[in-house]
């Protein structure tokens, strides 16, 4: 792979709408103005209403549901349970493998988490949805649960080999070393907690099927309806223009959603069904808990000569999720020596899943706040020992960096922070009775790579509409790809209309893994090529063309205007063009797939991610770095801490647009700024409930807790990582975050606070 | 699980004015104006994020004064002047201050918080609330935005509030 570069304006990327200019969000009018319809916002003749009921047992049977009361309530015109609700088929999981049973059932007779859903209600409306699941009684044969990682019931788990990374002879080298630090680092259950809530609105017509659903993965989830209803894959149409946040909870389709097509079905009429905020919390999985010890030996310069890191994670009963957490540990620092291990264990919650850098995330604050202790331990400043031991290849893939600015973050970071004034000594530093720590922390994030496939027309106006079944969920994907299309092609940026969500159009992969943009702006990159080709070829040899008698080998396309190089003949704009030669449109579908690959790799490139490309592939390997600057003011009194600046410098290579790159950015800071301090899951031990399932007791951060956040790219353009050079955006910034802060309150008041969120009570 | 639930089949015929519109309804007492809204009317700009008034993404406005929709009943706002988001920008479609500040500092991602947070910045400029950073985050703080755009809500607002006064 190759940086193209562009045909047309390449050094002109001041302008707004070139590939790397600062141009506002392109949906953003539809946003400010209550225009942008979401998905589950359509409005459909006939629409129904679906309203679950979940499980109050964490573990046990449903011995018998009454649903008379339910039945006979005003408006009510279905109760669905497990005996009554139509027999679905089993779905394969997302990457491809076949499902372990012929038959699924979306409603539980089996419980094993608080919350499943048991039962639900349909009706006429939302409100006697509502009343009526509150006259369904459910009767329970109750069992102990497991209610999470500490449970006495809980055990060590099952080892996944898989994660195991080994070399040279790491509990040796640790024994020897001269210098050690050995420390336990957790982190609770996280949640996704996006402001829209998950739900869809389904419709039959005939046996096809149309899914309005907030969607990071509309061919993924498409087949996953194929699959449970035994239609084919193009029976389902999912649409789903914007998205109220996913942070990776939205990429598959859940028992939710399942409920909701059954009902549909049975009924004959379109349901809509939306969880409510505290379905939220248990419908679908957020970040599994986790516990990680990491062991450091090193000699008496701060050199790492052994890194001994083993880790769990909490899965569920009946489904298995393994957060990564030697990603990080294993590739931030070069030691000749080094074992990883990691158990999963498996409690009464719903299965976990992916939330903002799954893995990276928890890893980095594991390995960066264990550095963080080494440095004390040796007293030498904490960026000074990141530098010692930074890794000028993949210690672990043994590969070299595609590129790897993290360096040149460091020194951009400290200098606008200011790092040199720090006073290296804890609770040094202080502004009255507010105790100031500075806390230090790098992150990363792999490149995800897939292929990707768009569509580009040229239409007789002259305008330009790009098709994707990709998303927006506020990424800027609307935006960069009217860019891309815009410069490629030679036309104003306002000519372009990109049109995404919806899975009939040009297929499209997962939206995660922070890989989408790379994978889109590639497609539409050679999309719109062939399409400007197709139109210059026209032009060209088309006996209407103005242009055929000039005898030209090319011609050249700006601002929307056809012309000569040389500026001889005629200059026609492309819809007097259109006009000349009697097109209604120029069609182009580009991808990056290879040029052999049968329809049936095809669609498992963009219904599995079994396909995707690794990022350690050939001679390269391929990250995202960053490193945090973060001070806190710690109340002496009270333990209350405040973040009161951060300054994050950041490579994520070349950026296609920086105005919506810096807002993801701080967007993961301010993530990070919440499960450093305020989030966590909390679980009644007698019932094995999530007891702040609401965004009143599960505390995300408000205006009020953020402070001024100071971004700075240091990313140069990556040919290995994707086709216009950028690394990943989404989840880089968040990595780094927590560790930076405790390391911060470390400094601050002396006290190592190593399980987080980092509350008062910890601190006095 | 309560046996004691019972279900009126009562409706109130109400007549809401939404955006300067009159809107006859025929709804339960229990219906809220957030379900009204979204519902009944298809304005779905003003967004339920949680239902339970924690979140700020159906904050609309009553008779100027921002309130939740989710903890409003709609037989409880009849005669009284309501504005949604859809209501901000003027006949011809200029956008307000407020609006226009946003897209201009990226003031959002995902767009879903974004109408409550409008429509509270709006508010929060009227009642004299956003005369410094400090001020503008407190009083924005009832809005949530899990993409955490807040920095830049804050600049839209401060941007807002000068040209507003200006």
């Amino acid at each position: 792979m190759t940086v193209h570069d562009l045909k047309h304006a390449a050094s002109d990327s001041a302008r707004l709408e070139a590939v790397g200019g600062r141009l506002s969000r392109v949906d953003g009018p539809a946003k400010i103005t209550g225009a942008a319809k979401y998905a589950f916002e359509q409005q459909l003749d006939g629409l129904t209403h679906a309203v679950l009921v979940g499980a109050t047992i964490a573990a046990g049977k449903v011995t018998a549901i009454d649903t008379r009361a339910a039945e006979t309530a005003p408006g009510v015109l279905a109760v669905l349970t497990p005996d009554t609700i139509m027999e679905l088929r089993g779905a394969s999981d997302w990457f491809g493998n076949p499902p372990a049973l012929s038959t699924y059932c979306p409603l539980a007779r089996e419980v094993t988490f608080s919350g499943q859903h048991v039962a639900a209600v349909v009706a006429e409306t939302f409100e006697q949805a509502v009343a009526a699941t509150a006259l369904v009684k459910v009767w329970y044969d109750e069992t102990p649960a497991i209610v999470d990682l500490s449970d006495g019931k809980a055990g060590d788990g099952i080892a996944i080999d898989a994660m195991t990374k080994e070399w040279g002879d790491a509990q040796a080298a640790f024994a020897e070393a001269p210098v050690r630090i050995c420390a336990a680092y957790n982190t609770p259950r996280e949640f996704q907690a996006a402001m829209e809530p998950h739900g869809l609105i389904a419709r039959w017509e005939g046996d096809e099927l149309t899914i309005w659903e907030p969607s990071q993965w509309l061919d993924g989830m498409a087949r996953t309806y194929a699959e449970w209803f035994g239609v084919p894959f193009e029976n389902v149409r999912l649409v789903s223009p914007y998205i109220g946040g996913g942070f990776g909870s939205k990429a598959l389709a859940l028992a939710h959603s399942a409920v909701a097509a059954a009902a549909a079905k049975m009924l004959g009429r379109p349901v809509k069904l939306v969880l409510n905020r505290p379905q939220n919390f248990t419908s679908y999985g957020g970040r599994a808990a986790t516990r990680q010890t990491v062991a450091i030996g090193a000699d008496k310069t701060g050199r790492i000569q052994s890194i001994v890191h083993r880790g769990v994670n909490e899965t569920a009963v009946d489904g298995m999720w393994v957060e990564p957490l030697g990603s990080v540990t294993s590739i931030m620092y070069a030691t000749p020596n080094f074992s990883s291990k990691q158990n999963v264990v498996r409690v009464n919650t719903v299965v976990p899943g992916a939330k903002r850098a799954p893995g990276e995330n928890p890893s980095a604050f594991g390995i960066e706040c264990a550095i963080d202790e080494l440095a004390h331990e040796l007293g030498i400043d904490p960026l000074e020992m990141r530098l010692i031991n930074y890794a000028e290849q993949d210690p672990h893939a043994k590969k070299a960096w595609s590129t790897r600015q993290l360096r040149e973050a460091f020194a951009a970071g400290a200098e606008a922070f200011g790092w040199a004034k720090r006073s290296p000594q804890p609770r040094s530093m202080r502004d009255g009775r507010q105790l100031i720590g500075w806390g230090v922390a790098a992150g990363t994030y792999p490149v995800r790579r897939a292929h990707g496939e768009a569509v580009v027309k040229i239409m007789a106006d002259g305008s330009v509409v790009v098709e994707s079944s990709s998303i927006d969920m506020g990424q800027g994907t609307y935006t960069i790809l009217a860019q891309t299309a815009a410069e490629t092609l030679g036309v104003p940026v306002e000519q372009v209309s990109v049109k995404l969500g919806d899975s009939h159009f040009a297929r499209a992969g997962v939206t995660g893994g922070s890989r989408l943009a790379g994978v889109m702006t590639g497609a539409v990159y050679k999309a719109a090529g062939q399409a400007l080709d197709e139109l210059i070829g026209l032009a060209l040899s088309d006996p209407r063309s103005p242009f055929q008698a000039l005898q030209a080998n090319t011609l050249s396309v700006k601002d929307g205007r056809i012309a000569s190089p040389r500026g001889e003949g005629p200059e026609l704009s492309i819809a007097e063009f259109m006009a000349a030669v009697g097109r209604d449109q120029i069609e182009a579908k580009g991808d990056t797939m290879p040029a052999n690959s049968t329809p049936e790799q095809r669609y498992k490139n963009y219904t599995t991610i079994a396909m995707a490309l690794p990022h350690t592939e050939g001679d390269w390997s391929r990250y995202s770095w960053c490193a945090h600057f973060v001070e806190v003011k710690v109340d002496e009194d009270f333990g209350t801490v405040r973040v009161s600046r951060v300054v994050s410098a950041l490579d994520s290579g070349r950026l296609y647009n920086p105005k919506l790159a810096e807002s993801q950015w701080k967007g993961g800071i301010i993530m990070g700024i919440g499960q450093a301090l305020l989030e966590e899951g909390i679980v009644d031990r007698r019932h094995g409930r999530i007891v702040n399932g609401n965004f009143a007791d599960y505390m995300l951060p408000t205006n009020a807790d953020i402070p001024d956040i100071q971004t700075i790219s240091v990313g140069i353009p990556d040919p290995h990582s994707s086709a216009l050079g950028g690394k990943g955006v989404g989840e880089l910034a968040i990595v780094g975050i927590a560790p930076a802060i405790a390391n911060a309150v470390f400094h601050a008041t002396g006290k190592r606070v190593r399980d987080l969120p980092i509350t008062l009570e910890k601190l006095i | 699980m309560n046996d004691q639930v019972t279900i009126s089949p009562t409706t109130l015929s109400i007549l809401l004015s939404i955006n300067g519109r009159d809107h006859a309804l025929d709804v339960e007492p229990r219906v809220t104006l957030l379900d009204a809204l979204r519902e009944r009317v298809h304005l779905t700009g003003t967004k339920k994020g949680c239902d339970q008034g924690q979140c700020g993404a159906c904050t609309v406005h009553v008779d100027g004064e921002r309130v939740l929709a989710c903890l409003t009943l709609a037989a409880q706002v009849e005669g009284r002047s309501i504005t949604t988001i859809e209501g901000l920008a003027g006949e011809d479609g200029t956008l307000n201050a407020v609006q226009a500040a946003f897209l201009e500092q990226d003031a959002f991602q995902c767009g879903y918080c974004t109408p409550g947070q409008i429509m509270s910045a709006v508010a929060c400029i009227r009642e004299g609330h956003a005369g410094s950073d400090d001020e503008i985050r407190e009083y924005m703080a009832g809005n949530l935005c899990r993409c955490g755009a807040y920095p830049n809500i804050v600049a839209a607002v401060r941007q807002a509030a000068q040209e507003l006064r200006s």
